[in-house]
């Protein structure tokens, strides 16, 4: 059959009934996907989704499969423990090789709970100190007009281009000056080896962040309900805490989460500021490096020390999760 | 329960001098109007009250007290917004209850106030609501139920019902009335809608660029004007003028000569002058039956005709036929007279007319001020 009398057959057709091509399999696949691209975005978003999620979960399966493992076997991890041995069940062994009792090792070993501690602790504070005064800032910025403005939010914004680094040594400098008033507080009257050696850098490294996503958000809240507030009784800063933040609560989330998560894992400053002992705070990431000793590198007590610091940041993230996520996105149509 | 005095007020932005020395008493219980056109100062007046806004100079008494410096909390008076200004995050009880709350008084008061704050607006049953549940008109009731809980001394409203439809509206105006009438405080109320003013207040205080131009009951305001501006903001359709000169007869223009004695009122031979009469004060000479006291005629083509129902309003070129302008430039020759609706008109019809001599105003043309009201 010659292509002219092809054409002449689907000619005959009308555009509502499509003749039955002979087609293989393949090309009816990308017909379909044709006449049906929904189906391929939603194909397209499964893709994607699922390489995402397997690029950032699989180090955590990783972490997992090294903390579950027994020391001496850790070249043997597959995809499975490098302990597991089903033929061990026959030998009345219920764990099969798994090494659960990594967990309960990495509190005995070191008092890893403390390092948790330590961290939440500087954490939650640094976030609150940074909230308070980045929403007093944010207030500022947001709803008053004044003189310089505009610089002086350059100057915030300049502050945060300065790598931690260039900080460090004159704070380290200060804080081990020993300060005779504080002695009474302080045992050698130097910051040194205290938490406030950590909380004051940190809340001021992470402050421009904050003060700029709520100078965002407080400056959409309508003056007319601050003037309200403050006709039916409350102070400026009254207004500011009972009304205007609570309105803005996605961004007051989002500033305190990503606060807390960058304070939370932070080890450069807090390694410099304590000597590396719980008593002294020292945070976190100092715990887990507590596991390698002179002639030997606990690297499945280290992995299981990793998912038990994790735990605490997940479960924020999850409870708060709805609100950063409003946060984040209507900060970023707002503006 | 207080009086309010404004002492020399003035509010500058930079080079903008929004309120330029406001001198202003208001009396215990009465309901006093601010009326303007947008940007008069207006409501930055009724800020200085509140206490949202500093004044650059000047004094504010609330009763005995000299509440200049206070803060809005401290000046007890409570507040109605244009935008009504309920706080989003929290229902009806917690919103109307909130300045209660931040003053630490005891549950069982708050619960009883609030309950009859509640039944004054007719709120019962709505508590648990949340604002973004509720009608403009629900929300509204909120708003004013929440500024009478506390039992201010001075309740302001700044253009309370600008946001509401037009049958709220005049709903909303009854029920304002009945609030004052029950509650029996001062009220101060912002408004750019001089039907709001003339129907609600004691006392109207007409505003232009940030200057008290009268302040008298709506009627006094409506026929003895005070200046130009007041003859021409107060009353819908605005006030004819027509430009003239005294004469040693009396008012004389291009088109329109008053006879009126010289001697017994207060111009000069030669100076400029402006005439005022309003719609309702213009006739046709040959149905003027009930004017007793008539001017003399004169004649006028009618241009637009615009029957309203209970009344029709006719737009009246003097002297030669021509079209009528509706902006405001063109009001030299041209006058808008309000008849009747029986008596029979058409577009361009020559008639003569006549006014009411007891009801015209006679202005001073450079300064605006009132010479006289009737004559």
């Amino acid at each position: 059959m010659s292509e002219e009398s092809a054409a002449e057959k689907l000619k005959e057709y009308s555009p509502g009934e499509e003749p039955e091509l002979d087609r293989g399999p393949l090309e009816q696949w990308a017909a379909n996907m044709i006449s049906n691209p929904e189906r391929a975005y939603k194909s397209m978003f499964y893709t994607a989704t699922v390489f995402f999620l397997v690029t950032t979960l699989f180090p955590f399966y990783w972490l997992l499969m090294v903390a579950l493992t027994q020391r001496g076997s850790l070249q043997n991890i597959i995809f499975l423990p490098g302990s597991f041995d089903p033929t061990l069940l026959a030998e009345g062994e219920v764990t099969m090789g798994i090494n659960f009792f990594a967990f309960v090792e990495v509190f005995t070993t070191v008092p890893f709970h403390r390092y948790i501690f330590n961290s939440f602790v500087i954490a939650a504070v640094t976030t609150v100190i940074v909230i308070v005064v980045a929403s007093l800032a944010g207030y500022v910025f947001g709803r008053l007009q004044f003189r310089f403005k505009g610089p002086l939010m350059l100057l915030v914004l300049i502050v945060s281009f300065f790598p931690p680094a260039a900080f460090f040594i004159p704070l380290n400098q200060l804080f081990n000056t020993p300060v005779d008033v504080m002695r009474p507080i302080l045992a050698d009257g130097t910051l040194y080896n205290t938490p406030y050696a950590m909380l004051i850098p940190f809340s001021a490294l992470f402050m421009p962040l904050s003060i700029f996503i709520l100078t965002t958000f407080y400056s959409q809240i309508p003056d007319g309900l601050e003037d309200a507030a403050r006709v039916e009784g409350t102070t400026r800063i009254g207004a500011l805490f009972r009304v205007i933040a609570p309105l803005s609560a996605p961004g007051v989330a989002t500033a305190g989460v990503l606060t807390f998560i960058a304070v939370y894992n932070e080890y450069f400053f807090s390694s410099l500021m304590t000597d590396g002992r719980e008593h002294n705070w020292a945070p976190l990431v100092e715990g887990i490096l507590r596991y390698q000793g002179q002639h030997e590198v606990l690297f499945n007590l280290m992995a299981a020390a990793s998912i038990a610091g994790v735990i605490p940041v997940a479960l924020l993230v999850v409870v708060a999760q709805e609100k950063i996520v409003s946060g984040l996105t209507s900060g970023a149509l707002k503006e | 329960m207080a009086d309010v005095q404004l002492q020399h007020i003035t509010k500058r932005y930079g080079d903008v001098t929004a309120v330029d020395d406001m001198n202003l008493e208001i009396r215990d219980g009465e309901f006093v109007t601010f009326v303007g056109p947008s940007g008069c100062g207006k409501s930055t007046t009724m800020e200085t009250i509140a206490g949202l806004t500093l004044p650059t100079e000047g004094n504010v008494m609330i009763g005995e007290r000299d509440v200049t410096n206070l803060p809005p909390k401290d000046r007890g008076v409570s507040m109605v917004f244009q935008n009504i200004a309920l706080f989003p995050h929290m229902d009806v009880y917690d919103n109307i209850s909130f300045g209660l709350r931040l003053r630490k008084y005891e549950e069982e008061e708050i619960d009883r106030r609030v309950e009859n704050a509640a039944e004054v607006v007719q709120l019962e049953g709505m508590m648990d609501r949340m604002p973004d549940e509720m009608s403009g008109g629900q929300r509204q009731r909120v708003a004013i139920a929440r500024a009478i809980v506390r039992n201010p001394d001075v309740f302001l409203m700044d253009e309370p019902l600008a946001n509401l439809d037009a049958k709220l509206r005049v709903h909303m105006r009854t029920e304002l009335q009945r609030l004052h009438k029950e509650l029996d405080t001062t009220i101060i109320y912002v408004t750019h809608d001089q039907a709001e003013a003339m129907t609600m207040s004691d006392r109207i205080a007409v505003i232009n660029s940030g200057q008290l131009q009268q302040i008298d009951p709506p009627l006094v305001c409506y026929n003895e004007p005070a200046n130009l501006f007041v003859a021409g903001f107060i009353g819908s359709p605005s006030m004819n003028f027509i430009e003239g000169e005294v004469t040693d007869t009396g008012f004389s223009s291009e088109h329109v000569d008053i006879e009126f004695d010289v001697g017994t009122h207060e111009p000069n031979v030669g100076d400029r002058v402006t005439l005022g009469v309003r719609p309702e004060d213009v006739y046709i000479a040959d149905s003027a039956s009930s004017v007793e006291d008539r001017s003399a005629r004169f004649t006028a083509h009618s241009d637009v005709i615009e029957p309203m129902g209970n009344e029709i309003f006719v737009y009246l070129k003097l002297g030669e036929p021509g079209r009528v302008r509706m902006d405001e430039e063109a009001a030299a020759d041209q006058v808008l007279m309000s008849v009747d609706p029986d008596v029979p008109v058409e577009e361009d019809q020559e008639m003569d007319v006549v006014f009411d001599r007891s009801r015209l105003h006679l202005f001073e043309t450079a300064s605006g001020e009132a010479i006289s009201h009737g004559f």
